[in-house]
């Protein structure tokens, strides 16, 4: 590595404690198996990660902007820190108002169809196509395989356009079946 | 048509006369039937039939066998007509009957030079007029004739199928032994030049003859006047007459056999008949001579030669010449052919109305099929079956049906399929995939081991449980699980196997399954019941009922939430109670029927009482008045201070 390369990942306010609390777990697999810089500029508020002599791999840049990505997007560290492990985890996002034009108290319902009682629904999702969802208000992230990500965005889709919760559950669990089968 | 009986006796007699004649005459050469004389006294037309039939067959098998004993001479050369008619001019009658068979010679003779068609037309006719029996006696001749003659065309038929001598190189165009006969003939011919003139001149007048269809008597012909013509057939004729077929020949045989017959019934001399059947024999030998070449042309055309013959008797035609001929007259039907329409099956698309009727069946018709025709089931194919079928059996590759196996779910994959997880996983998502990679790499490890290992391990599994059983000190058994089976209170006897060991009666359920004990044990009486039992009783009673009490109330409520008119309508207490509300708070006025609760039984009863119900209404009235009025009078004295 010739030049030292740098990424910089911006946190919000509300993310700010959580990244405080989380920071050992941050960045001691950054550091270790990834051989970045990592540390947090406190004027700009942004995490900034940086290759230096010791790295061995350009690729771990990337991976280690992904990880405090996700993080700052609201996944967990245990989560996050898949997408170290592992080469073929992504990340994607998008809005409830992609999906269907809605507005106020039909946006709200839409939320609350996705969440769930408790989180009842998201978990279900979760744990069936193995991803993870982040419901950030109007706001969806969703981290896994490819295969899973598309699993788990049609059964969101499903319940944002306002399918009950049971019919996407049947839904989900026979896609997954299915994809489990093949392999 | 009817039986016209005169006629009929008028026939029978001459019959009888004719036989008679012919039996009288009869030579010691020709072996008739046994009956010297036709009875017709009493007969019936069958049984003179038959008696004629007895004579005829008699005479018919010494013919057979005189013609086949003769054919077979070749020394015997053929009269002309003339000579035997010649000699025919003996008697009235043989007159009468040559006339007849110079008419049926000529007839036969006809059919060379005519249609045969007409010919025949005449014979049926002949045989027809025979058949109603008209009373003319040229009919009657005829019908002799007739009769003869249909019984001498079998017999020369054999004959004639006996002459030609058949060798390996025979075909439809080529007899060898024509062959040779013309080769001799050829021979012949250059050997004496001078007799074929002759010859040629004397069957011109021959021909002319033939031509006419009268009966002429004819110049008589001694051996020496033979000619050509006698022995040898035109080239033409060969084949048409040979092939075409015996009904020439039977004629032609019938006609000699009429002129044998009728010889022999004049009680002719022997030479004669022996003239008669050479000329007979060399008519038919000259038929094998020529060559027979391809496409002969028809009757016709024979005649035609057979004219051109005797207009030009100098020239010989050669063999090429002949061919030639031949060839230009099949161009020239071909030529014909190709201008003529043509034939229907070469029109292409033709339907029903343009072919004759039902000609499709006698054309072989090439049509695709679309379905796969069933295979033809002959011996070698029944073999091939065969070999097969001893192969598998020898294989014993048989072609079982495989029993279908209904794909037994496993529990775990099952569980996996249903169970969905709504609470938040414990484990992190980089641990799942953890976990399924090592699922996958384990599956690998799993299979290397050693299947005896897992044997091994099993066994010892089950003796340490059978030893620990043995010392129970730390021994806990395993917890029964709750089996859950289905039992019918059915009589067990039908439950168990059909042909019990031992009957039994009794029902697979125990009482105490199909009704609760008591827990005091014994049912009792009120009498027996002790004072706790009867506490026991009415705290049981009272609780039964609470329950009831309150499973009524609910269902009220949700009635009364869902469907508020409904709840109130169906209990009586509720309604009872609401009235009480409405009346005190003095919505509705109660209406008492004080006065119905008489029973009225006379009508002086009822008009009191409904006199007494008016007065009553009137007294309230004037009371309203007069309240009214009291009001009033007040303010009008207000006022007036």
């Amino acid at each position: 590595v010739a030049k030292g390369e740098m990424r910089k990942v911006a946190v919000p306010a509300n993310r700010y404690t959580p990244l405080k609390e989380n920071w050992m777990k941050i960045f001691t697999p950054v550091v270790e198996h990834l051989q970045l810089q990592i540390r947090f500029n406190l004027k700009t508020r942004n995490v900034e990660i940086k290759t230096c002599q010791e790295t061995k791999d350009l690729s771990a840049l990337t991976k280690a902007a992904d990880f405090v990505k996700a993080f700052i997007l609201g996944f967990q560290v245990e989560d996050a820190l898949a997408l170290i492990r592992l080469d073929d985890l992504f990340l994607e996002s998008f809005e409830v108002t992609d999906v269907k034009p809605l507005k106020g108290d039909h946006l709200s319902r839409a939320i609350g169809r996705i969440a769930g009682k408790g989180g009842k629904t998201k978990f279900t999702i979760e744990n069936v196509t193995r991803t993870r969802i982040v419901l950030a208000d109007a706001k969806i992230h969703i981290l896994g395989s490819f295969q899973n990500i598309k699993m788990a965005r049609t059964a969101i889709c499903n319940l944002i356009l306002g399918n009950p919760p049971s019919k996407v559950y049947g839904n989900i669990r026979a896609v997954a079946s299915r994809a489990a089968e093949r392999f | 048509l009817s039986v016209q009986d005169g006629l009929a006796t008028d026939f029978r007699a001459l019959t009888k006369i004719l036989y008679d004649l012919n039996k009288a005459l009869g030579s010691n050469i020709v072996r008739g039937g046994p009956l010297k004389e036709l009875v017709i006294e009493n007969f019936d037309e069958e049984q003179i039939w038959q008696q004629l039939e007895l004579q005829n067959n008699a005479v018919l098998d010494f013919f057979k066998k005189s013609i086949a004993r003769d054919a077979k001479d070749e020394d015997l050369c053929l009269l002309s007509d003339q000579e035997e008619d010649g000699s025919d001019a003996e008697t009235s009658s043989d007159q009468e009957l040559e006339d007849s068979i110079m008419e049926a010679e000529a007839e036969q003779k006809n059919i060379y030079t005519q249609d045969k068609t007409k010919a025949k037309e005449k014979q049926s006719k002949f045989r027809e007029s025979i058949m109603q029996k008209y009373s003319d006696e040229d009919s009657d001749i005829d019908f002799d004739i007739e009769a003869l003659e249909q019984q001498t065309k079998t017999t020369k038929e054999t004959t004639l199928k006996k002459m030609g001598k058949k060798s390996i190189v025979d075909d439809k165009f080529f007899k060898l032994s024509e062959m040779e006969t013309f080769l001799e003939h050829a021979e012949k011919e250059n050997r004496e030049e001078e007799e074929d003139i002759n010859y040629f001149e004397d069957i011109i007048s021959d021909d002319e003859e033939e031509e006419s269809e009268e009966a002429k008597v004819k110049p008589v012909k001694s051996s020496r006047d033979l000619t050509y013509k006698d022995f040898f057939d035109p080239v033409d004729d060969n084949d048409d007459l040979v092939a075409n077929g015996v009904e020439d020949d039977q004629e032609e045989e019938a006609d000699s056999a009429i002129e044998e017959q009728n010889e022999e019934s004049m009680s002719e001399v022997e030479d004669m008949n022996e003239m008669m059947m050479e000329n007979m024999r060399s008519k038919e030998a000259s038929k094998k001579v020529t060559f027979s070449l391809p496409d002969d042309s028809e009757t016709e055309d024979v005649t035609d030669v057979q004219l051109e013959k005797g207009i030009d008797p100098s020239e010989i035609k050669s063999s090429f010449e002949k061919r030639q001929e031949k060839m230009s007259k099949k161009i020239k039907s071909l030529e014909e052919e190709l201008l003529e329409e043509k034939p229907w099956q070469l029109k292409g698309e033709v339907t029903g109305q343009k072919r004759p009727e039902n000609s499709l069946l006698e054309e072989t018709v090439l049509f695709d099929h679309a379905v796969r025709m069933a295979p033809v089931i002959t011996e070698e194919t029944t073999f091939q079956l065969e070999d097969i079928i001893k192969q598998r059996i020898l294989d014993e590759a048989w072609d079982d049906v495989v029993p279908k196996e209904k794909p037994k779910e496993e529990a775990f994959e099952y569980k996996k399929r249903i169970t969905l997880d709504h609470e938040k996983s414990k484990l992190s998502l980089a641990e799942i995939y953890e976990q399924e990679y090592m699922k996958l790499h384990q599956q690998k490890t799993e299979e290397e081991e050693n299947p005896e290992h897992k044997e091994i391990q099993e066994m010892m599994d089950s003796l340490f449980l059978k030893l620990d059983a043995l010392c129970n000190f730390h021994f806990t058994p395993k917890p029964p699980v709750p089996e859950v089976k289905i039992v019918s209170n059915l009589p067990a006897i039908s439950m168990e196997e059909v042909a019990p060991v031992a009957v039994s009666d009794a029902a697979l359920l125990a009482p105490e399954e199909i009704k609760e004990k008591n827990k005091a044990g014994d049912v009792k009486t009120d009498a027996e019941k002790t004072p706790t039992d009867k506490k026991r009783d009415r705290r049981k009673k009272k609780l039964r009922k609470r329950m009831k009490q309150r499973e009524k109330e609910k269902r009220q409520k949700l009635l009364e939430k869902m469907k508020p008119e409904q709840g109130t309508k169906l209990s009586k207490k509720a309604a009872a109670a609401k009235l009480k509300r409405l009346t005190k708070e003095g919505k509705a006025s109660l209406l008492k029927d004080e006065g119905k609760d008489k029973v009225l039984k006379s009508s002086q009863a009822f008009f009191s009482q409904l006199q007494d119900q008016v007065k009553m209404q009137i007294k309230d009235a004037n009371k309203l008045k007069k309240k009214q009025k009291q009001q009033k009078t007040l303010s009008v004295h207000k006022l007036k201070l």
